[in-house]
């Protein structure tokens, strides 16, 4: 039977329409000029002023040290959450599901103002802490569903042949399940790590003075600063998601 | 046979919600023996296993192993193992690592475990594959390891769930013959689960027929077969012919006389001293049937009345006949024991003389309603006589 | 498993996410519907006593059109988003192995890149010096005095561009599972190769399509990053308008009111959608496939 080649044809466009953008703005990153439409030769230049630019480290630690502790803190209760959804078929499953859910789908803006909101009301001062509490919210969801996609794969008749071959609960989920859910679940801690590192909308609401995070900077330096400087940024920011995608998936890959 | 209750059910219930998966099942298995729990799917087969190995609790009733009352022991406390249907080896170990991942939880001495280890290879015939990991292996050899990997344990039973459904029909065969082998080298108490009566017949010392939670039958594969207690376990284990009718008279000790609707009397064993009024079903089997051109001689003890052959199929080692007889359509194999082409075979349209011996027949007493369904089965619906295949799901 | 073990044991690991998502996304989420009821005080807070003050201030003649322009770019977005996801999910789904977790990767990687930084490329692409302007300019095709930045046009291709790959995994996830046989079939008994595609495949991957609606709509209603960025005046959604409550005339109850009127919209398709699958495989793909 004959095929269409529409579809090959579209999808060509949007792997275009997706990487033309980012592949211009890392070549401009390289680029002498000021401007980005005419070449001016490669130069390293901006990413060398970037390293004297103390405010912009400044962020980046800021945002390093969210990112990991959000990471960390959302892995271990989105993992839990995930196993639970997984386990049991409860009305109070079917509670957490919808509380999982929802925080994907609506609007980053909603949750921004909803806990800009909650901690005025509970006159907690904004800053990192408040950043912290934000990302942890929003990557539990991101991180229960990659883990939850893992468990569905499962085949929960391992766990019953470790019990069945003496070990208690407690071995089994240290021999047979950490093991066997490890790649999903340091999958789900890198998409984790990247969403919070470069979350933008969030914690702008509610950011505090003297926490600023690498978005943020790169936000007002978009509003008011040097292109230049932000296509470099970018383009490190871009190498470090890029990383972190190709971990997770040769994490994925490997276990197949 | 040793004591024949090593290990017993008593009164054993389990309850999904409102299903009885598994309704007050007694019963008592020997030391060393090859039992089967034989039945459709959702016969609540797995689940008395389940309830054996731990992972379910009955809501009755009590499991007795060796003496000792294990009905309360979580699974890793328990001295029995299971094969998986689905295997469940850990794909992140190595076979080796498998087979000695029981050994290493009870923490055993490194090298002890390794001449265990290496014992079960020899076993099970896996010594190149030791390095592997289990997704590169073949179905037969998952088997082999899931099997070595519980029998390295010393398992007062071994519990078998349905082990060869996930091979093909040759590889089947071949690891029915396997585990027969291993049974009999390792003298371990075997439970072995299956919705095959093939497996069950060929392997079992003895077998327990179950269906809708409840044990239909107990008893060695012949007995099942040539004297089944209950109308399902005739249709279900091999391929029966059924009539309906009702005993009219008693002739001597042994024997009723019946009337079947439009057949004249029929003579049929009868064992269970059903009396006479009583509506009952005949079954006979449909190689018990003799089928010729010429009238059989007489003799008191054979049924004989003619027929119309609609279906004739030809299968080599047998042929397969489907005769009218009054309303009944009857299905009878014959094999050949000579040369069939130095004969004329009966053929599609022929009239026929069929004949059987009144002890080949048998008759079961009807209970409910829904025992009507199985009176003139239709082929299609008539299990193979071999055995290997049209098992009910 | 005994019975109460087991339930002690379910709460021993559902409570840790139930009570963070209770207390940081539940709470919040019902004080911003509270404070809509709220009065404003002289310093822009939250002032004392109840009032349907705020909500009536919605009917200000600024916010109608507003409020039309954000449902009209997201259901355009949604809509271009799907017509050229559905082509990409099925040529995906139907490559090999290789081939097809590469492309998925190539359909990922944008999702987990920085929000920001796309937006970012695209302002500089359509930049007055930008390479696009450049280019058409040079066709004749827009006028060198022409904006590309700043409109509504610019707002529609960035927020395309942003929500595309969320369209795309959940067709594809269906696409994936779909069984070709049907279409061939299809095809054997008549049909032409468009109404194989419009009778059968589309009706057989409908819970990935409702999945991409929901997950592209949405959001879509609440972005306010994209016209902040690439947007004009003639370009504001009501984020911006939420945002500029916030940041530009602090008037918290006049956000929370509008959020409140956003959350509505946004809870009505969102529980339709759920209602229509109720079954819960269909309605978790967006993450699945990344993972």
């Amino acid at each position: 039977m004959k095929r269409s080649r529409a579809p090959l044809v579209v999808t060509i466009a949007v792997l275009i329409f997706f990487y033309l953008p980012i592949l211009i703005l890392v070549i401009n990153s390289f680029n002498a000029s000021r401007f980005s439409s005419t070449w001016g030769g490669w130069t390293l230049a901006w990413y060398a002023r970037l390293w004297h630019e103390g405010e912009i480290w400044h962020a980046m630690q800021n945002s390093l040290i969210i990112a990991v502790s959000a990471s960390a803190v959302s892995v271990v209760i989105g993992t839990l959450a995930a196993f639970a959804l997984h386990r049991f078929d409860t009305r109070l499953q079917k509670t957490q599901y919808l509380l999982i859910y929802t925080p994907l789908v609506i609007p980053e803006l909603l949750m921004g103002l909803s806990l800009l909101l909650f901690f005025v009301a509970i006159g907690m001062n904004l800053g990192l802490l408040t950043i912290f509490f934000a990302h942890v919210t929003f990557c539990i969801s991101y991180v229960a569903m990659v883990v939850l996609g893992r468990l569905q794969d499962f085949d929960f008749s391992i766990i019953e042949a470790a019990q069945d071959l003496g070990a208690n609960w407690w071995t089994a989920a240290v021999r047979v399940l950490l093991p066997l859910l490890a790649p999903g679940i340091i999958a789900g801690g890198l998409l984790a790590f990247t969403l919070s590192i470069d979350d933008f909308v969030i914690t702008f609401f509610v950011a505090g003075p003297g926490s600023t995070t690498l978005p943020i900077r790169i936000y007002s330096m978009i509003k008011f600063g040097a292109p230049p400087l932000i296509n470099a940024l970018s383009t490190i920011l871009l190498v470090v998601t890029f990383l972190a995608v190709w971990i997770s998936q040769h994490l994925t890959e490997e276990k197949r | 046979m040793a004591s024949t209750n090593y290990l017993e059910f008593e009164n054993v219930s389990k309850h999904f919600g409102s299903i009885r998966a598994v309704d007050r099942v007694s019963l008592s298995i020997a030391k060393g023996e090859f039992f089967s729990l034989l039945g459709p799917s959702g016969c609540g087969k797995t689940t008395l296993l389940r309830i054996l190995a731990g992972f379910e609790n009955p809501n009755t009733g009590r499991v007795i192993l060796n003496g000792r009352d294990i009905t309360d022991l979580p699974p890793h406390q328990r001295r029995v193992n299971t094969i998986f249907q689905s295997y469940a080896l850990f794909p992140h170990l190595t076979v080796r690592e498998n087979i000695a991942f029981g050994l290493r939880i009870e923490k055993r001495l490194k090298k002890e475990i390794d001449t265990e280890v290496d014992r079960m290879l020899a076993l099970v015939q896996m010594e190149d594959q030791a390095h592997k990991y289990p997704d590169i292996l073949s179905g037969g050899q998952k088997q082999r390891v899931a099997i070595a990997r519980a029998l390295i344990k010393k398992p007062e039973v071994l519990l078998l769930d349905e082990p060869l459904a996930a091979l093909d029909l040759k590889l089947r065969q071949r690891m029915l013959m396997e585990l027969d082998l291993i049974h009999d080298e390792v003298g371990i108490t075997f439970l072995y689960v299956t919705h095959d009566q093939g497996e069950a017949m060929s392997l079992s010392d003895h077998i327990a027929v179950m269906n809708l939670g409840i044990i239909e039958q107990i008893g060695t594969p012949a007995e099942i077969y040539e004297a089944p207690r209950s109308s399902f376990v005739a249709a279900f284990i091999g391929d029966t012919n059924f009539f309906e009718g009702k005993v009219t008279d008693i002739v001597g000790h042994e024997y009723s006389r019946l009337t079947i609707d439009g057949f004249p009397d029929v003579l049929c064993f009868n064992d269970k001293h059903i009396s006479a009024g009583n509506p009952v079903f005949l079954s006979i089997r449909p190689e018990k049937f003799h089928i010729s051109r010429d009238a059989p001689p007489n003799s008191n003890k054979r049924n004989i009345m003619r027929g119309l052959v609609e279906d004739v199929i030809y299968q080599g080692l047998l042929t397969k006949f489907w005769v009218r007889v009054q309303e009944y359509r009857l299905s009878i194999v014959q094999q050949h024991s000579r040369f069939l082409l130095d004969e004329k075979p009966i053929r599609w349209n022929e009239e026929v003389w069929i004949s059987w011996h009144a002890d080949d027949s048998f008759m079961l007493e009807r209970y409910s309603e829904s025992d009507e369904q199985l009176v003139s089965l239709p082929p299609e619906n008539i299990g193979d006589v071999n055995g290997e295949a049209a098992t009910p799901e | 498993m005994k019975n109460a073990r087991s339930h002690l044991n379910e709460l021993l690991v559902t409570l840790p996410s139930l009570l963070w998502l209770a207390i940081f996304f539940l709470i919040p989420t019902l004080i911003v519907l509270a404070i809509a009821f709220k009065p404003t005080d002289f310093y822009g807070g939250v002032g004392a006593g109840w009032t349907l003050e705020t909500l009536r201030s919605l009917g200000n003649p600024n916010y109608p059109a507003i409020i039309w322009r954000t449902i009209l770019l997201s259901i355009a977005t949604t809509i271009i988003c799907i017509v050229l996801a559905v082509p990409t999910g099925y040529y995906i789904a139907r490559l090999g192995t290789r081939w097809r977790q590469i492309m998925l990767l190539l359909i990922i990687v944008p999702f987990w890149t920085s929000f920001l930084i796309r937006i970012y490329a695209w302002k500089v692409l359509l930049h007055p010096d930008g390479l696009i302007k450049k280019f058409l300019a040079s066709l004749s095709i827009v006028d060198i005095h022409t904006s590309l930045l700043h409109n509504q046009w610019a707002v529609l291709l960035v927020m395309v561009y942003t929500f595309l790959p969320f369209a795309i995994l959940p067709i594809y996830a269906a696409a994936e599972k779909f069984d070709y046989h049907l279409v061939e079939a299809a095809r054997d008994l008549g049909a032409r190769q468009w109404q194989g595609f419009y009778k059968v495949f589309l009706p057989g991957i409908r819970r990935g399509l409702l999945t991409a609606i929901l997950v592209v709509f949405i959001p879509a209603l609440g972005t306010y990053l994209i016209p902040d960025i690439m947007g004009g005046p003639d370009a504001e959604m009501i984020g911006n308008k939420i945002a500029q409550r916030v940041f530009v005339d602090r008037n918290l109850p006049h956000a929370s009111a509008l959020s409140a009127l956003l959350t509505l919209a946004v809870f009505l398709p969102m529980v339709a959608v759920l209602f229509l699958q109720r079954k819960k495989d269909g309605s978790e793909p967006i993450i699945k496939e990344s993972a």
